[in-house]
């Protein structure tokens, strides 16, 4: 009873400092210098109980008037203190990057990454980088004059663009009795692309041929043609690049035909299902190798190959609606 | 690829507990290595047993036992503790149970806090054993363990394994050494408020002392010498003569027939007034060892004395209420005539004469004898002390046991023994003339130390000699003086390694006087006065010495409060500079150079760039172009082309060093 009190004032106490935080440092930019004026220190639980053990030493040093007692115990206490200038020097002139993370499926995890450049000529022990809230973490300690990269994971919950919440860099450097920490209000996101339905076509026929056409491209060989960035490396002719150092690329008489993957061709109703079904064509028609095109209500994708016309195409579809999502 | 070798590290927790875990281990030996000497056998082995299997548990994977095994584990441990001890406090009990109880926290450290825990309760284990120990050695071992538990605590606070053991005490070394003037400070400043606020247990057989409060010298039969320490003494001038070192201790008045006893205390105010202005003084300080009862002693006979609640007895003893429980300071004068003060009641006379009846017959047939010989009281006594230096009375410190009419049987059949032999039959002999006397014990004598210019009295100097009633007043009689001089005259020490005591050859040596031992003691006592004495008086001493007469809270407050503000401003400015060390060096350099430079010709404006600067130049000195334009050029690339590598920035601060430019250009010789 009295413990869920105490959490409910603590947490209303983190929920009160963190919106105080937020409002006197605002947005901050990708690449942030920890000021000593953004790193707040406040004492672990174990830096509670080492508080506590010092006084009952210090009490007992006075009922024995025990001058090593009072000795052990005004060290301790020193060290305690000195740990405050440590664990808080530890984080000060830290250099926080963020490098952002690849696209993910929704589902997956992003992996956003930061790099952690050290100026000084010392060490920087067990940095802790953590999303504001969340238990998951990751340490790493900064050589001195070099910098780490580090990466954090986060789950992709939603299609389009997701903002990742405040990041937390902390240290409990030296002795574990002290936590220093900086909020960062990145304005940072990740693109999360629609999660493929299972299979491309369900009950609906129309879709099976047209995908079938589309696949059945590479049958005719065609000859080659220069490279053309976009091009699948699987058809570059690496024979003739060796003997030539030319870039050439089969071409497939096929391939001529690029294929659309088209809105309106699916017949689902469900605009997420019909979404899901388009993200798989998209898979299927990039695995395939074949030029492909994509057609949404507002946006089209010209026709292209590669893994660069996949991204295109799934950041269209991941965007649908765009406007209203990436406000949540 | 960084990112890549965290994700490894994680993925092996198990090396990193192994790791966290031998620092535990060792934080517990560190902390328990000194109550060994002091606690029962099993509580070492079952922590080795059960700090051992965690180890293998770490190094085999093996599960942790769950709490149906640790919490009757952790109960047993408890009632082996009560049932070795019959206590749980105390603090040989005390540190038993924290040792037994940090190792069963071993079975259960899952967490960084569960690890913390376990350092923490080694503090109090090492904080314990200043409580039994603080001999010389102490705050060595207080450092070192500090040291050790401050780097385990570093290790254990690690959430993926421990660092490099010369890493991790590097780390702590450093913040130890950043703590230590902020401790010296807090240990000279901190408010000290004196006594304590519970009862301080009792030390049990610690507290032995050479003096007790009843003498039987019929039952032993070797007197064992120990060189323990009883107190030192630092007299204020020249010391006074070996044979006025006469420190006076229990007054023992009540006698059986064979054991002399202190009799219950009673208490005449103002003795000291009888005194006053009377001969030969001695003032002095007497730091006296803690020997667990109520009596201080001093120089026969003191006439003030600053030992706060002490009073001065009725056999004119001084006495404490509180018993000496701990080293204990104190400065007091005496009177060197012999003599002390007293009150002769008709009560007093009956129980200063008493011998039980039927007890030594032949002891007061002699003296009924002799006192008819001689003309008065002085001159039988006197007559007594000629018998024990011409008859054959042999000073020994290994006695023949006493029969059953013990004076008789020390008399007239064994005439061997220590003082109390001697000190008992005189007192008999003179009671038995109808003389008042008792027997006052203490010790006499003591051994100068030169290097430190105080006298250490040791329990081996106990002696006991006897009082008598003479002219309204109590005169001192060393009948032991009659037989052995030289125990007198030179102290025990010196009668040992002359050879002139019977039984000393075991005991002869046994004192080196060497100065090695003197230097130890020296080392000892200026240990004891200056940093295990340092309490509330030396505290205001201390701030007395710095220009506050009179200390208040709110002195010592603002004190503290500049102290900490000095040192967190030192500690911020230098922090300061590591901040801005990576700037630094280089704009250092710069204006080194700019400055080497301005002796060519002119120094640079202050808008000038270092390129526009170095073309400047080179139009007055072209044979420096090339050197001007690689130097300025650099410095440009480092300050503007983002990235900063301290490599580079030496690079071009050696280079800048070595940049000597001549005033003018070299002649031209063709």
């Amino acid at each position: 009873m009295m413990a869920a009190g105490l959490a409910n004032i603590t947490a209303g106490f983190g929920r009160a400092l963190r919106s105080w935080a937020q409002r006197r440092q605002g947005t901050d930019p990708l690449e942030v210098e920890l000021h000593t004026r953004r790193i707040y220190i406040l004492p672990t639980r174990a830096g509670m109980l080492f508080a506590m053990i010092t006084f009952v030493m210090l009490l007992g040093a006075m009922n024995y008037n025990n001058n090593l007692g009072f000795a052990l115990t005004f060290l301790l206490a020193a060290v305690a203190i000195v740990s405050i200038n440590q664990c808080h020097y530890n984080l000060a002139g830290l250099r926080v990057a963020a490098l952002g993370a690849e696209p993910v499926f929704v589902g997956d995890k992003f992996q956003f990454q930061f790099a952690l450049h050290n100026a000084r000529d010392g060490k920087r022990w067990q940095i802790r980088l953590n999303w504001d809230g969340q238990d998951e973490a990751q340490y790493v300690d900064v050589p001195a004059t070099g910098q780490q990269i580090i990466a954090l994971s986060l789950a992709a919950e939603q299609r389009g663009l997701q903002r990742a919440p405040r990041l937390r860099v902390s240290t409990r450097f030296p002795l574990g009795l002290l936590q220093s920490w900086a909020w960062l209000n990145l304005e940072l996101t990740g693109l999360a692309y629609p999660r493929p339905a299972e299979r491309a076509f369900g009950a609906a026929a129309g879709s099976l041929t047209q995908a079938g056409a589309n696949t059945s491209g590479e049958d005719d060989y065609a000859g080659m043609r220069q490279w053309r960035p976009g091009d699948s490396p699987r058809r570059i002719a690496w024979k003739a690049f060796a003997r030539t150092g030319q870039r050439l690329v089969h071409e497939y008489s096929g391939a001529g035909a690029p294929v659309w993957i088209d809105w309106s061709s699916e017949p689902d109703r469900n605009t997420e299902q019909r979404i899901a079904k388009l993200a798989r064509r998209i898979l299927n028609a990039e695995t395939s190798g074949c030029e492909f095109g994509l057609r949404i209500p507002g946006v089209e994708v010209a026709p292209a190959q590669g893994p660069g016309q996949r991204h295109r195409c799934l950041q269209a579809l991941a965007l649908v609606g765009a406007p209203a999502k990436v406000a949540a | 690829m960084s990112k890549q070798t965290a994700k490894d590290r994680r993925k092996e927790p198990a090396r990193g507990s192994l790791g966290q875990l031998l620092w535990l281990a060792g934080a517990l030996a560190v902390a328990a290595l000194p109550h060994l000497p002091y606690i029962a056998l099993w509580v070492p082995i079952v922590v080795s047993a059960v700090a051992g299997w965690r180890l293998l548990a770490a190094g085999y994977r093996w599960p942790l036992p769950s709490a149906w095994v640790r919490v009757p584990l952790a109960l047993s441990g408890f009632a082996g503790v009560l049932l070795t001890y019959r206590q749980v406090t105390g603090v040989d009990a005390g540190s038993a149970l924290l040792l037994v109880m940090a190792t069963m926290k071993l079975l259960e450290t899952r967490g960084q806090r569960d690890r913390a825990v376990v350092v923490f309760l080694c503090f109090f284990l090492l904080f314990s054993a200043f409580l039994r120990e603080q001999a010389l050695w102490a705050p060595a071992y207080l450092f070192i363990g500090v040291l050790v538990l401050i780097t385990a605590l570093l290790q254990v606070a690690r959430f993926d394994g421990t660092v490099k053991p010369a890493t991790a005490l590097v780390t702590s070394g450093r913040l130890l050494l950043q703590a230590l003037p902020l401790a010296v400070l807090f240990f000279l400043l901190f408010p000290r408020i004196p006594g304590p606020f519970w009862s301080l247990p009792q030390r049990g057989s610690q507290a032995e002392t050479g003096l007790s409060e009843s003498m039987s010298p019929g039952d032993i039969t070797s007197l064992a010498l120990s060189d323990a320490i009883a107190f030192r003494v630092r007299f204020d001038g020249d010391a006074p003569r070996g044979s006025d070192l006469y420190w006076r201790g229990p007054v023992l008045s009540e006698f059986d027939g064979r054991e002399w006893e202190m009799r219950a205390l009673s208490f005449f105010p103002k003795l000291t007034e009888q005194l006053r202005d009377e001969g030969r003084s001695a003032g002095y300080e007497i730091t006296l060892e803690p020997h667990g009862r109520r009596w201080l002693l001093a120089l026969e006979t003191p006439i003030e004395w600053d030992a706060k609640a002490a009073v001065i007895s009725a056999p004119y003893q001084l006495v404490r209420f509180r018993p000496i429980d701990k080293r204990t300071t104190y400065r007091a004068r005496s009177l060197l005539n012999g003599t002390t003060p007293g009150i002769m009641t008709e009560r007093g006379r009956t129980a200063d004469l008493k011998l039980p009846t039927g007890t030594n017959p032949r002891s007061l047939a002699l003296a009924q004898t002799m006192r008819a010989d001689s003309a008065d009281d002085a001159g039988y006594l006197n007559a007594v002390l000629r018998m024990f230096r011409e008859q054959p009375f042999f000073y020994s410190l290994t006695p023949a046991v006493l029969g059953a009419q013990s004076v008789d049987d020390f008399l007239f059949n064994t005439r061997e023994g220590f003082c109390g032999h001697y000190a008992s039959a005189f007192v008999v002999l003179a009671r038995a003339a109808g003389i008042p006397a008792r027997v006052v014990t203490g010790y006499q004598g003591g051994e100068l130390n030169p290097l430190a210019n105080h006298w250490v009295v040791r329990q081996a100097d106990a002696h006991a000699w006897a009082e008598v009633w003479l002219k309204d007043r109590w005169l001192r009689y060393d009948p032991t003086a009659a037989v052995a001089p030289e125990r007198i005259e030179w102290g025990m020490d010196g009668a040992l390694s002359r050879g002139s005591i019977a039984g000393a050859e075991e005991f002869r040596g046994r004192f080196l006087s060497s100065g090695l031992s003197m230097s130890w003691d020296a080392l000892n006592a200026a240990w004891n006065r200056w940093v295990l004495g340092f309490g509330p008086d030396s505290q205001s001493d201390l701030m007395r010495w710095t220009g506050v007469t009179t200390p208040s809270l709110r002195h010592l407050v603002v004190g503290l409060a500049i102290g900490m503000i000095a040192l967190l401003g030192l500690a911020g400015a230098w922090h300061y500079r590591q901040l801005q060390g990576s700037r630094e060096p280089l704009l250092r350099a710069y204006r080194q150079l700019c400055q080497r430079t301005a002796r060519i010709w002119r120094a640079r404006h202050p808008a000038e760039g270092p390129q526009e600067y170095a073309c400047a130049v080179a139009t007055v000195r072209p044979d420096l172009a090339t050197e001007l334009n690689a130097l300025f050029g650099a410095y440009a690339r480092l300050r503007y082309d983002g990235a900063q590598d301290w490599q580079r920035v030496s690079a071009f601060s050696r280079a800048v060093r070595r940049f000597r430019p001549t005033r003018r250009p070299p002649v031209a010789h063709d």
